[in-house]
């Protein structure tokens, strides 16, 4: 035997040794795992999966997802928090409110037992101390705080003082807001975790990640304290000066850091966490015989095609309505994975206490008929609409989906053209695009709050488009409440679904995944849940699906 | 390149590269190591998916599969044939090595995030459902091994040539030895020859009792096959040494023919440097001499001339006999002729000439053209 004949031997022995090394791990059983017991250490703590980066201050937060939410909520309190059914604010750090007769003062009296993690009384000034911290952080985080008096101003460094801001304490339980003009979503925008109060060591704790080495050091008013704070998560354990610590059911909250929401699933089916939420895939599948439960809501948040109203045959309304008319809505939703989404046939989704609207339809026939008669009969002399899309977004279904059926039912092309971030916001700024793909998420739970983009200058939008009824119906809507401000909010919504400046695409429910232990967990359209409400309890069987 | 540079020693050495491999090895498993110390020494504040070892591109594990992928490359040719063999181990290879890939982002999923190993199979799963299994180790290890293919094929592709170009060499020296061993025979054929005829002149000599004068041609043939002998090795002589040699030639047949013989020379001075091959124009004074003074009573003219025309030497013998025999024109030339033929031709090609003509009103013409040479053709 030659040597070059042994080298094939050895090759082939070495590589069939990988490979069956391989193939133990490709073929390995995935299913019936075990699943992990609890340790001492993390009784009645309950473990929550997070993937994106957890902010803990207040006023830095990226973006506001539940579990941001939840540990913002948990560490923080802020003056008033939403009723998750009705969507009706509820007293917090505030235990009363009180609007002046003109609505532009709304002045609110704390709890006098509002205590901070180490003991120390909230005061009123504490609320103005971290609103006007806020103040100085990017448009996107401190416009929750436009409505305030000259807060816009100080926030665009147009104004220097800050007194001159429309926020005050009056005495150590009063504040007083002094508003820009009459705004009746006022009060359920004081739940949003961004006004948060900030104590007076506590700036310089979070400047420099102090809490990090020192988590005591961290003085919080919500009802946990942070306790530990690593690369692989937080702890918070009870605030043992919380006004209500003794309904607190958990003896405290791990986030447990996680690679993906699917490494997030896998942890729940393992048992090394008790809730994942955003959730997705089917909680039947997991690997393991742990009880799951799967609940899911609708979101307070819109997908939507701004058409732009400046550029060509999209001026005109019936061109707008012919795409709306010929969108499909339904067939990228019954994708893999995308089983979360909704098809928008309105604007404002369904939401506490207003079920939405159906203002759209699709009619491929009636959309060919508007076309023609806006002069594009079969799409004939239509020009090439362009769509910039985010290169993150490569693997959206919802593109293709949509242009395909404008060209087969229409005859009108689109070039989907993948851009950069900065590249696509460029072309927003210079209105170079047909179609600009957009999304609105409410930071309260009411319609108004998503229809006021259509009261801003046209320069804001990705349509272009203003109307001067639709501005007057929403600050009609503003100075009112109740049946009269929801049929003022109805009519703008109807008279700007009938202009198509924008086609709502999709709404998004949100899906959350936790073990049959967790008890307590309640649906929240703005994925703000208290963890004060949360509990465990000893695992038990036949815990089914629940949809909330 | 000089082999005397040091660095080019350790280029060829695998010594070299098998040490520079340990150390990168070294700082590739080392510097994460070191990095991960902490949670390698289960701190509880370290973080694995914050450390080198979770965060490195798992491309650097490429440098410990090179020894092995450079190792298939070489032992697994294409070209024999069991390069089917060697094609499905590189798939193999690659696939295993893709595969490779693939656990480790999976292991590196399941110590990042705290699960226990018999989740492997269903991270890697996931993976797959994700369209994280990267293919991309496939593509580069394709084209790696098409590089080295590539590179393998040109070097030997260079050696064959260079294998070629030595065996070309090796055969026109051999063709070279032929030629001269043909060379030398055709010499050997010509040494008899002129040898019995002077024996035969000398055996006249001694039955005519001319002994005195058989003694002068047997020193005369002595010295002739002395001068002979000491030119066996060379192919080449200058046509002043051939007309010296021609000279003691004459100088037998002088004996023989007495006064009648009478030899005149037509030589340039220029000429007479120039190279001719050996013995060329014996065997010509010879047919002369035999066909021509020899055959006719009144014959007695035999004229030697040499010039150089167009860097050319034109050779010519002249002797005033009778015409051609019939046979010969018909049948063809002696053996001196035709081996006078076939060194030129073997010697020149085709750009050497011989004629042999009547030279009326009477005489016989032999003429020799060949290139002039004073330096030896390679």
């Amino acid at each position: 035997m030659t040597a070059t004949s042994r080298a094939h031997w050895w090759a082939t022995l070495a590589l069939s040794g990988v490979g069956g090394l391989l193939l133990l791990g490709f073929l390995g059983p995935r299913q019936a795992l075990p699943v992990q017991s609890r340790p001492a250490s993390d009784e009645n703590i309950l473990r929550v999966a997070y993937s994106q980066e957890l902010q803990i201050d207040p006023h830095r937060r990226s973006f506001p997802i539940p579990v941001q939410n939840l540990i913002l909520l948990g560490l923080w309190e802020p003056l008033i928090e939403c009723d998750p059914e009705t969507g009706q604010p509820q007293p917090a750090a505030a235990e009363s409110w009180e609007w002046a007769p003109d609505r532009r003062t709304l002045t609110l009296k704390l709890r006098p037992d509002g205590r901070w993690s180490n003991g120390d009384r909230v005061t009123a000034h504490d609320f103005v101390r971290g609103w006007r911290r806020l103040l100085q952080q990017s448009m996107e985080l401190a416009a929750v705080l436009y409505p305030l008096k000259n807060a816009e101003a100080f926030n665009l460094g147009r104004l220097k003082d800050p007194a001159e801001i429309g926020v005050e304490a009056v005495d150590d339980l009063t504040l007083r807001l002094r508003l820009a003009g009459v705004r009746s979503t006022l009060v359920t925008e004081l739940a949003d975790p961004l006004l948060a109060p900030l104590h007076a060591s506590t700036e310089a704790v979070l400047q420099d990640c102090r809490y990090r080495r020192q988590p005591d050091q961290l003085v919080t008013n919500g009802a946990f304290a942070l306790e530990r704070s690593t690369a692989e998560g937080f702890r918070l354990r009870p605030s043992g000066h919380f006004r209500d610590r003794t309904s607190l059911r958990l003896a405290g909250v791990e986030f447990v850091k996680v690679d993906g929401w699917r490494m997030g699933r896998l942890l729940l089916a393992a048992g090394r966490v008790d809730l994942l939420v955003p959730a997705f895939g089917d909680e039947k599948t997991l690997p393991t015989s742990r009880r799951v439960v799967s609940t899911s809501e609708m979101e307070l948040t819109v997908t939507a095609l701004d058409l732009n109203v400046t550029r060509g045959p999209l001026q005109d309304v019936r061109v707008r309505r012919a795409l709306s008319l010929a969108l499909d809505r339904e067939a990228p939703t019954r994708l893999p994975e995308q089983e979360r989404m909704t098809p928008a046939f309105a604007w404002v989704p369904d939401m506490p206490g207003r079920p939405g609207l159906k203002l759209l339809r699709e009619d491929a026939a009636e959309a060919r008929r508007l076309l023609a008669e806006a002069g594009y009969p079969g799409g004939r002399g239509f020009p090439v609409l362009y769509l910039p899309i985010s290169v993150r977004w490569r693997s959206y279904p919802y593109f293709q989906a949509w242009t395909d059926r404008w060209y087969h039912e229409l005859g009108i092309r689109t070039y989907v053209g993948y851009a950069r971030d900065e590249s696509r916001q460029e072309r927003k700024k210079s209105g170079d695009y047909d179609i600009y793909f957009t999304g609105l998420q409410a930071t309260v739970p009411d319609a108004g709050d998503m229809l006021s983009t259509f009261a801003l200058p046209g320069m804001f939008s990705g349509s272009h488009w203003e109307d001067d009824e639709v501005k007057r119906l929403l600050l009609a809507a503003d100075r009112v409440t109740g049946a009269e401000r929801l049929a003022l909010l109805e009519e703008a919504e109807r008279r700007v679904m009938d202009a198509v400046p924008t086609i709502p695409t999709m709404f998004e429910r949100r899906r959350t995944f936790f073990a049959e232990e967790v008890q307590g967990w309640y649906a929240d359209p703005l994925g703000r849940q208290s963890l004060r409400r949360l509990s465990l309890r000893q695992p038990v069987s036949n815990v089914d699906r629940i949809t909330l | 390149m000089s082999e005397r540079n040091p660095w080019f020693v350790y280029w060829r050495d695998w010594r070299f590269w098998a040490a520079l491999w340990v150390l990168g090895s070294a700082i590739l498993l080392g510097v994460p190591a070191w990095d991960a110390r902490s949670w390698l020494a289960g701190s509880p504040q370290a973080s694995f998916r914050q450390t080198h070892l979770g965060t490195w591109p798992v491309e650097t594990v490429w440098w410990f599969f090179a020894p092995l992928v450079l190792w298939l490359q070489s032992r697994l040719t294409l070209l024999d044939r069991r390069w089917p063999w060697a094609l499905a181990l590189h798939v193999l290879a690659a696939v295993l090595i893709a595969g490779l890939f693939i656990g480790l982002d999976a292991v590196r999923l399941l110590i990042a995030n705290h699960l226990p190993w018999s989740f492997l199979p269903t991270i890697i799963h996931d993976l797959r459902t994700a369209g994280r299994w990267s293919y991309l180790p496939l593509l580069i290890y394709s084209l790696v091994m098409a590089a080295l293919y590539a590179v393998s094929f040109y070097r030997e592709w260079r050696a064959g040539q260079q294998l070629t170009g030595e065996l070309r060499l090796a055969n026109a020296r051999l063709e070279t030895r032929l030629v001269r061993a043909s060379l030398d025979a055709l010499k050997m054929q010509l040494h008899p020859h002129f040898l019995f005829n002077t024996l035969n002149s000398i055996t006249s000599l001694i039955r005519n009792h001319r002994t005195q004068e058989a003694e002068d041609v047997v020193a005369g043939l002595g010295e002739l096959l002395r001068r002979a002998l000491d030119h066996r090795q060379e192919a080449m002589a200058t046509l002043e040494s051939e007309l010296e040699f021609l000279r003691r030639y004459f100088d037998i047949e002088r004996i023989r023919f007495q006064d009648r013989l009478q030899i005149e020379y037509d030589v340039q001075p220029d000429c007479v440097l120039a190279l001719v091959p050996c013995l060329l124009l014996q065997p010509l004074a010879e047919n002369a001499m035999k066909h021509g003074i020899s055959r006719d009573p009144e014959a007695r003219l035999l004229r030697i001339s040499a010039r150089c025309e167009r860097s050319q030497l034109v050779l010519t013998v002249y002797n005033d006999g009778p015409p051609l025999p019939r046979d010969e024109l018909i049948e063809g030339p002696g053996i001196g002729v035709q081996n006078t033929r076939a060194r030129l031709h073997m010697l020149y090609g085709d750009e050497a000439r011989f004629e042999l003509r009547d030279q009326p009103p009477r005489g016989v013409l032999a003429r020799v053209t060949l290139p002039f040479n004073t330096t030896p053709v390679p």
